[in-house]
This record gives structure tokens, sequence and C-alpha cells, in this order.
């Protein structure tokens, strides 16, 4: 980050972190507050006969001398052994990838490798996770073919409800939030770099471990961090494949809250994970601080050996025949391979979600021999299907032959052609009927349309929620450093690694707390307009994660800019809302799609939070999934992650298609889209 | 959306899985006995239908034997607008919660599941009377500590005529001594299935159950994800009373559970039948009406069915009775009347029992059966007799609740270690 230089700003008075008030009331309300009464729950006693079941009468420290129990610590490091391992694994098997698409294929390959990399991650986590147990399971079609075939013995495969299998699920859950910001950072560096290193006689290991891997460093935390953080307080993969082997601390955290209703226990316990989360984070960042110190120290020695391999591979090379024969790479094939084998690992349980859909049997994750679209049946009502499905397609087919017409004879100028898809598509939307619930006509079964109408609802309100507040609060960190910015980057930083289920917990209570203070109450007892009150408490509580994401990304994307811009404007007389206007919002603009995306994408999926906060009404897709998951998930479910997928690609490609008109380069997209 | 699909009128009657059980004859007799009812439901779910024996109209179907007979009330009630029911996983037949309702009654319905009546009660209190809600479906237990807390509110019971249909044996109970909140949706038992072909030995108590776990199922079994069911489990082994709250008793059992038994299990796990079917586990605890479907699952995947074997928990075991309520601050109170005075209509309500294999709590059950579903399968997971039933026991809130709990976390715990 450049050191901000003190200059004149015209008619800029108040305090530095104006930008970033909204964002300070957003978290004090709805993150320090709610998570300081825990805290404070956490020294209280158990008391069911309330309706918040906590007595703070007398307060205690035995939760905590409950929780330091030896069996809470078995889970304690059988969670962080299982989040280590993944992300280690996840490195070793993301930076192939992410090394071969940045430095080995052409701008074409990459587009297509980072997109196959993206896309898993747009159809829902947990339909993913479950659907792991369909070649996992002993009597599964998988298993008994390799049975079949000799490979192994008669009980198939035993990896369903064991530790295993969580780790299988969980590499391959956050594989993409690794493999995303590794590419980043390795197509960040300059490739003159690497050629200076091999022009000096650094071979080709010498110069990935001498050059790329130092200067990847940085991508390295960032894929460390956004992979081992979510680990530690994951319980959907547990739940889903664990049994009982496979226990995590999340699940039991949650359950202290939703089974035992032991708050205060579940609250210590809580607390004492960001603990343990923050301790894991500073002895990370211990080692990254002393690697380079040991490298250092160790350089001499490093040096002589590459200097002695160097002269020993220029003896062969001059022993060798001179002439430079056509490079047959066969680390490059070996590149290829393993970033395709990587790709199919990513794509079975989708394939598998996909071909389930059309399971004839009872139960998604049973294939029961026979397909049959009975479940496609079951949740789209056909004729009215048909109907609304083709008015969506016809009308912006014809917008876009229209535009294609008068663009032919370029009459209109192209800023106004340019708005005829999106206008076509309105128009559907309104010819389908934009009050009338047309999606009721196309979902039959009950609730599942509406599971999936208030995911988008809710995905989409927090996501506003959290560009607006992320993009101000990351322009006013960038921008305006002070005193200031240590205190709100530590409570950004606390959001981002606080296990969601605290969060969940704390919101709970705390609306229930605001139930009936004016003002601040209503929008969640009565909703806002025709939103209901559930809706409301959904768009906070996602927006939290997604606003603190999409602050990074701006402070980010602006740290990297110098402020010359901005000052030039200011000189030039621009009071400092045209010089936001017209300067900084468009130098941001692509790191609040790229926010926007990555906070949708999350708010999408979001399964712990949702659960606790939704009501009746607001029920959103992973919510009713999760419901699901505890008895057995009908085919229908896979019906609905597909439809969800092919919306969610939908306007994704929109959005892609809108970034690339304004010029900028597909694995930039793409690497907008990883939070670069 | 008014007019019935075909394929539909099969499904109503029994989930998929069941069809393939059902001869030709039993059928074609379902499917006019849907319409049939269909009919009715238009005949007087027009207006207010609750003039006296407006469901006993003939039956439009004209196929008789569709229709219970004997004395049955079938007063429909309308309503209109949206319902919202939060209950168990697929605890009703889709249909039923589904187009069937809202042909019948009139109001939209949406649900939503909860995992455990903890979860259930979190959501109704954290939310103050505004969770959205209009029917809840907590176990018979629970229901004093919600009516204490306010979370749910009393029935207006002459929107509930059809209550006369429920045996007397499953009214009046000790939660609720005037039905005054709930209504019996359903009732079930604890017991235990295994894979003949790993355990060869037949299975009897629970003492053999915890026996084939820790031996030939080591490391293959599943118990139930609930505490009291686990300490209930090793009373019944023991010969203590589940409902006692003696601490030298939880200790033992503590002691049993988390030292002995924890480290052989799989997992802990309420709704087996979908992982016995996958081949996760050789010995399973499970409720009676998830056993019986882990029987379609296993022939659906695949298997073979009849290596199966189920057991009633013995020599004693539970009788839980999952109860429907009106939550308090419901929104739509009307409908909520509507549509559980509607499952209480003898059809009705077999055909929800064919779907989740529970005993639905109706008088002269067998009969009902006879006529109206001769060709039930595994009926004996659903149905017990007097001696059986003699042997089962209701839970009780005592104050060992949290230690029972507390029990399970640790065998968690000691599980995953």
């Amino acid at each position: 980050m450049t050191a901000a230089v003190p200059s004149r700003r015209r008619g800029w008075r108040g305090p530095k972190f104006a930008l970033a008030i909204p964002s300070i009331i957003w978290y004090l309300l709805f993150f320090v507050i709610p998570i300081a009464f825990i805290v404070v729950y956490s020294f209280g006693t158990k008391d069911t006969t309330k309706l918040l079941p906590v007595d703070l009468g007398k307060l205690t420290t035995g939760n905590y001398a409950e929780v330091f129990d030896e069996t809470f610590f078995k889970v304690f490091r059988a969670t962080l052994r299982i989040a280590v391992v993944a992300t280690l694994l996840c490195l070793l098997i993301g930076l192939p990838v992410a090394y071969f698409a940045a430095f080995k294929v052409s701008e074409r390959w990459r587009a297509l490798i980072l997109a196959l990399v993206v896309v898993p991650s747009f159809t829902s986590f947990l339909i993913r996770t479950v659907a792991w147990r369909i070649p996992l399971a002993p009597k599964g079609e998988f298993s008994q073919w390799l049975v079949d075939i000799g490979l192994i013995g008669d009980k198939g495969i035993q990896l369903l409800e064991t530790q295993t299998a969580v780790q299988i699920a969980i590499v391959y859950n956050y594989l993409g939030f690794m493999i995303l910001p590794l590419f980043v950072a390795l197509d960040r560096i300059d490739v003159r770099m690497r050629e200076a290193s091999k022009d000096l006689g650094a071979g080709r290991v010498a110069t990935f471990f001498g050059v790329t891997l130092p200067l990847a460093g940085p991508g390295i935390v960032a894929g460390v961090l956004l992979t081992f953080i979510p680990m530690c307080g994951d319980y959907v993969t547990a739940t889903v494949l664990g049994g009982a082997k496979g226990n995590m601390i999340g699940s039991m955290i949650a359950s202290q809250f939703s089974q035992a209703q032991n708050w205060p226990l579940g609250s210590a316990m809580a607390v004492l994970m960001i603990g343990a989360v923050l301790v894991a984070l500073v002895a990370g960042a211990l080692i990254v601080w002393v690697v380079p110190w040991i490298t250092r120290a160790l350089e001499p020695i490093a040096q002589r050996i590459r200097r002695s391999i160097h002269e020993r591979n220029r003896a062969v090379e001059r022993a060798a025949a001179p002439a430079r024969a056509p490079r047959f790479e066969p680390i490059k094939i070996l590149f290829a391979v393993w970033a395709v084998l990587v790709l199919a690992f990513m794509f079975i349980p989708i394939l598998l979600v996909f071909r389930h859909s059309f399971n004839g049997g009872t139960s998604f994750a049973i294939w029961a021999g026979r397909t049959s679209t009975k479940w496609w049946g079951e949740l789209f009502d056909g004729g009215s299907a048909w109907t609304v499905v083709t008015i969506f397609v016809v009308v912006p087919v014809i917008a876009l032959a229209i535009r294609r017409l008068l663009a032919h004879r370029g009459s209109v100028p192209t800023r106004v052609l340019n708005y005829f898809g999106p206008l076509g598509f309105l128009v559907a939307f309104v010819i389908n009927g934009f009050s009338t619930d047309w999606y009721h006509d196309v979902f039959d079964f009950a609730g599942i349309g509406d599971a999936i109408r208030n995911s988008f609802l809710a995905a989409f309100g927090a996501t506003v929620i959290a560009v607006v507040l992320g993009g101000l609060s990351g322009v006013a960190l960038a921008r305006r450093p002070g005193r200031w910015t240590k205190v709100f980057m530590a409570t950004v930083f606390l959001i981002l690694v606080t296990p969601e289920v605290m969060d969940a917990v704390a919101l709970v209570t705390w609306f229930q707390r605001i139930a009936d203070v004016p003002v601040l109450g209503y929008a969640f007892k009565s909703g806002i307009g025709p939103f209901s009150g559930g809706m409301s408490k959904l768009w906070v509580g996602q927006s939290l994660y997604a606003s603190a994401v999409v602050t990074l990304i701006v402070r980010a994307r602006l740290a990297g800019l110098d402020e010359s811009l901005e000052e030039a404007a200011a000189d030039l007389g621009a009071t400092p809302a045209r010089a936001f206007r017209q300067i900084t919002l468009p130098l941001i603009s692509s790191a609040l799609v790229a926010g926007g995306l990555l906070s949708f994408t999350l708010c999408l999926d979001n399964a712990v939070i949702s659960t606790l906060v939704s009501e009746a009404g607001s029920t959103t897709f992973p919510v009713a999934l999760l419901g699901a998951t505890k008895s057995t998930i009908k085919p229908f479910w896979g019906v609905g992650a597909v439809v969800l997928f092919v919306i969610t690609m939908g306007a994704l490609l929109f959005v892609a298609r809108v970034l690339r008109r304004s010029g900028e380069s597909s694995s930039q997209i793409a690497a907008t889209l990883a939070g670069g | 959306m008014n007019t019935p699909k075909k394929p539909q009128q099969l499904r109503m009657l029994a989930p998929t899985s069941f069809r393939d059980k059902l001869s030709r004859r039993a059928v074609i007799k379902m499917g006019t006995a849907a319409t049939g009812l269909a009919i009715v439901a238009v005949a007087c779910g027009g207006d207010d239908g609750g003039s006296s024996g407006g469901g006993d109209t003939t039956d439009g179907g004209g196929a008789g034997g569709t229709q219970a007979s004997g004395d049955w009330s079938r007063v429909i009630n309308a309503a209109s607008g949206t319902l919202a029911m939060y209950t168990w996983g697929d605890y009703n037949d889709p249909l039923l919660v589904g187009e069937q309702a809202e042909k019948a009654i009139g109001a939209t319905m949406k649900v939503d599941y909860f995992n455990s009546n903890e979860d259930l009660i979190t959501k109704l209190s954290t939310s103050g009377g505004a969770s959205g809600f209009d029917i809840v479906v907590p176990t018979g237990p629970y229901i004093p500590q919600m009516i204490e807390k306010g979370l749910i509110q009393k029935f207006d019971k002459s929107l509930i005529p059809n209550m006369v249909n429920v045996d007397p044996n499953y009214l009046a109970q000790a939660w609720d001594p005037g039905n005054d909140y709930s209504v019996c949706k359903n009732w079930g038992t604890t017991g235990f299935m295994w894979d003949s072909t790993v355990i060869e030995r037949d299975l009897v108590t629970w003492t053999d159950f915890f026996d084939a776990c820790m031996n030939e199922a080591s490391g293959n079994c599943s118990v139930l994800d609930t505490g009291p069911n686990l300490w209930g489990a090793w009373c019944w082994a023991n010969g203590k009373d589940w409902n006692g709250t003696d601490v030298a008793d939880l200790d033992a059992c503590e002691a049993f559970l988390v030292d002995e038994l924890a480290q052989h299990i799989k997992k802990f796990d309420s709704y087996p039948s979908t992982a016995i079917a996958e081949g996760a586990y050789s010995l399973s605890m499970a409720w009676n009406g998830d056993a019986r479907q882990a029987y379609y699952r296993i022939e659906e995947a695949g298997g073979d069915p009849s290596v199966w074997k189920w057991a009633l928990g013995s020599p004693d075991t539970e009788l839980w009775m999952d109860n429907y309520c009106i939550a308090a601050g419901a929104p739509n109170p009307e409908a909520a009347h509507a549509w559980i005075n509607w499952e209480l209509i003898p059809e009705i309500s077999i055909q929800d029992l064919q779907y989740h294999g529970y005993h639905t709590g109706m008088k002269n059950m067998s009969d009902l059966i006879a006529e109206i579903a001769p060709d039930l399968d595994k009926g004996d997971m659903i149905f017990f007799d007097d001696a059986q039933v003699a042997n089962m026991h209701t839970q009780e809130i005592t104050e060992a609740i949290d230690r029972q709990v507390e029990i399970l976390n640790k065998m968690k715990a000691k599980a995953g270690a």
C-alpha cells in the first residue's frame, strides 16, 4: 500500500472515516454489539425456563472450565488437523493448476481453465457435498464396479461417514478458493523476472523456488486464509459426510445452541474457537515471517549450490548438441494432465447432481438404475413452465435481432443499442407478470419455487448492501487512512474469522432484543414494503461477511493505484462528491462488480446464518435443503440445484459480457471474480 | 393447476417406492378413491362447510368401498391465503401439503423442516411470536414448556370437529389433557435393524443391540442422534426407568455409552434409511417408520431387503407422539385449523400413513386399513399389538435432560477421537 501523501483536498471537511460511517454503524449494530452479548452469555448460566435461555444473574467462568474438557479438545484437534491437512492439500493440488494456467497456456485456454475452476462454485455447496455420497457409497455403482474388477474387497469402498470422506469433500469444496488467488498472484508476476532468472542461468526448478514462489507469496497467503478459516468453522461437510468419526467443532457449537440449548457453553466454545483461529493465524504469520529470514540466512549456501548446478548444466549443455531442437516439454504435458485431472475432480459431483436429477427412484443419493424425468415434472408444471420460459427466451431474442438489424443500418448509436438485450429481458419479465407470481406456475412443488425465489431475493439484497457498504469503506480505507483504519480493519478481520454459527446466534438473539425498539426493530418485525421481516434479517445476516469481502477487494484495488488522479481532479476544482463519482467510482467499478459477484455467490449458498434467522416465507434453497439432509433427500432437490445453477450461470455470463464490453480481458475478469 | 393430473393420482396414495408393491386392482381402486375425495372436497369446500355431516355426503366417485364405512366426521372448512408449516423432514405426503390441500381447503401451503424439538423451540422463541409459521409439529413432552413460554396458541376446537375421529387412546395425553393446544399427528416407536449376513445371530433386546454394535457391527453401527433415546436404550437394557433422574444411573450410563460404546459407532443418524441402502451400516437404531422406508430404499438401490431384519426394542422401548399445534402469532390461524381438521379425515389420514409409515391414531384403525389400504405392506412395522404397546414408554422432560444431551455430546467427541 502506498503511503498517502497529505494533500490539499478542497472542500473536504469532516472526519477521515466519513465514508466508512455507514459500515461502522452497520458493524456496530449487527456485529460488534451482538457478538459482545455472546461474550457476555459465555459467562452466564443456562436457564431454559426463559425465552432466551441464559441467566446473567450470576456470572461464572464455569463454561470455560467445561470447555477445557478432554473431549472437546479432541474434536478441536481433529478439526484443526482436518483444516490444516486440507489447506496443504489444496495448495499442493492447486498450485500446479494455477501455475499451468498462468504460464503455460495461451490466453484463450487460460480463460477456459479459470472458468472451469469458477463454475463449480456456482452450484449449491450443499448439494455438491451431498453428491459425494454417491461415489463413496459402499453399495453404490462405482464401489460395486471396483469390486467387480477386483480392485477392492467385497465390502466395497469403506469411506462414507469417515474422516477421509470429510477430508476429500473439504479439499474439493475449497479447492477453487485456493486456485484463484494463486492464479491471480502468479499472473501478476512480470514474465521478465522469470526470463531474467533463466537468462542468468537458473534452471527451471531454481527459477520456480527462487523467483516465482516468493513473488506468489501474497497469493499463497490469500489462498490459505480463504480456505483455512472457513474450513475451521465448516459444519455442513462434516454433518453430511462425516459420521461420528468426522465430527467437527462447527457442528458441536451449533448443537449447543440448537439441540442442547446451552447457549453459555456454546458461546464459550465459539469464543475459544475464534481465539484458536487467531492463534493459528498468528502462527502462520510467524512462519511466513520466519521462512524468508531463514532463506536469507541460508542464501550464501544456496548461492553456492546453485552456482555449482549451473556450472554443471552449462558443461552438460556444451557437451550436448549445440543446435537447439524444437523443445519437447514433457513437464508441460505433465502439468496439462494434472490440470485436466483436477478439473475432472471438480466436476464429478456436479455431473452426478445433474444425472441424479433424472433419477427414477425416490432418493437423490440412490441411483435406482433407470432414468426418469418425473422429478422434473414434479418441480415444473409443464404447460405454464413452457409458456414462461418461451417468453423469457423469445422476447430477448427478438430484442437482440432488432438490435442487430439496427446496428447493421448504423443509424442508432451503439450506446443505445447496448440497452436492447437487458430491455428485452425486462419486457419479458413484465409480460410474464411482475407482480403475479409466475414462478408459482412454474414450480409446482410446494415450497421449492419459493425457496429458489427467496434465495435470489436474499442474495441480491445482501449483495447490494455489501457493495454499497464495502465500496464506501474500501475507498475510505485506501484513501483516508488514519488511526481509525486499524480498528476498522480489525473488525473486518474479525468478521471474516468468526465462525458463521456464532454470527447466526448472535444475530438471532439480537433481533429479538431489538424487536420492540422503535425504528430499528420495525424492519425486522414488519418487514420493508413487500418484503417480510424474515427477508430483512437474511439481508443483514448475509451482508456481514459479504461486505467485509467487498471492503477488502475495493481497498486492494485502490491501494494498487496511486492517488494522483483524484488529486488532479481536486486540483482542477472538482468537489469531493464529483471526484468520487467521476474518478474513484470508475476506478473501483471492476472491484465492485467482482466483490458483488463474489458476495452474491456466497450469499446464495449461505446455509448456517440463514437457517437460524430465516422465518416462514423467507426460507432459502440451502435452508430448505439443509432441513432435508437429515432425512431422505428427494431427487427434486437435484432438479432445484440444476435450475439454480442455470439461472446463476445465466446471470454470470451476462455480467461477464458487460465486463468484457468495458474492455477487460477474460483472464482479468476471472481474476476480478477471484477478488484480485 | 385445476385439472387433476393422471400420474399423480397414483402417487397421491403411496410414495413411488411403494407403488410397485400394490396390485393393479388396488391401484385402480385407490385412483378412484382420490377422485372421490377431490369431489367431496369441492362439494363442501366451497363455502363454510361446517354444516353437520357435510363430509358424509355420498362419495361422488361412485366406486364402493373407497370411503371408510362407519361413523366418521368429514367436515372440510374453507380457508384462503398461504399456510406455513414447520415440521420434521419428509413427514407428510407431498400432495397433502401441496396440490391436494390447496384443492380441499383453498390455502397454498409452504413447508419448512427442523431437525429436533430444540430447533423448533429455538426458532419460535427467538422470533418472539413472529416466526411466520402457522402449524408446528412438536413431540408431546415438549408441549408444556411451549405452552409455558407462550409459543403455541389454544385451538378453537369448534373448527376442528374431525377430532372425534381420533382414537381416545391418543387424545388427552399427559402433556395436554384437554387437547386444547395439540392433537395427535402420529406416533411411533424405536427399534433396530441389522444385516443378517454380517450379524448372523438373532438380536432381541437392547443388550443384544449394544453387544452386536461392539462386536460384529463395530464401526458399522448407527444410533439415533438424540440424547434421550440413547439414555433410554441404556435404561431399557438395564431395567431402569428412562424417566428416572438418579445421578448414579446417569453416571453408569455415561460410563458405558461414552467409554465403551462410542468408539464403535459410525454415525449418530436419526434417519438411517438412505444410508442403510447406500451400504453404510450393518446395524442401525431407528424409528419404525424410517426402518420401514429402509426396506424400499434397499430394493431401489439394487440390494436384497430380505437379509435385513427388524426388531422392536425390547424388553422395553419408547413411545413418542408428534402433534399438530398452532404457533402463537400465526398469520393464518383460520387455514391452520382448516388444514389440521382436514388431516383428521380418515381417508386423508390413511393416505399420509402410507407415506410416512407411522400410526396416525385414527379410531378403528384395523378396519380403516382393511377398507382403504388392504395391501399395505409391512403393517407389522406400523401397528403393534397390545402386548408390544404395553412395553412402550413415553418420555418426560426431567431435569436430567441436560445430562442426557451432554452424554450424547461426549459420545460424539469420544466417537470422533
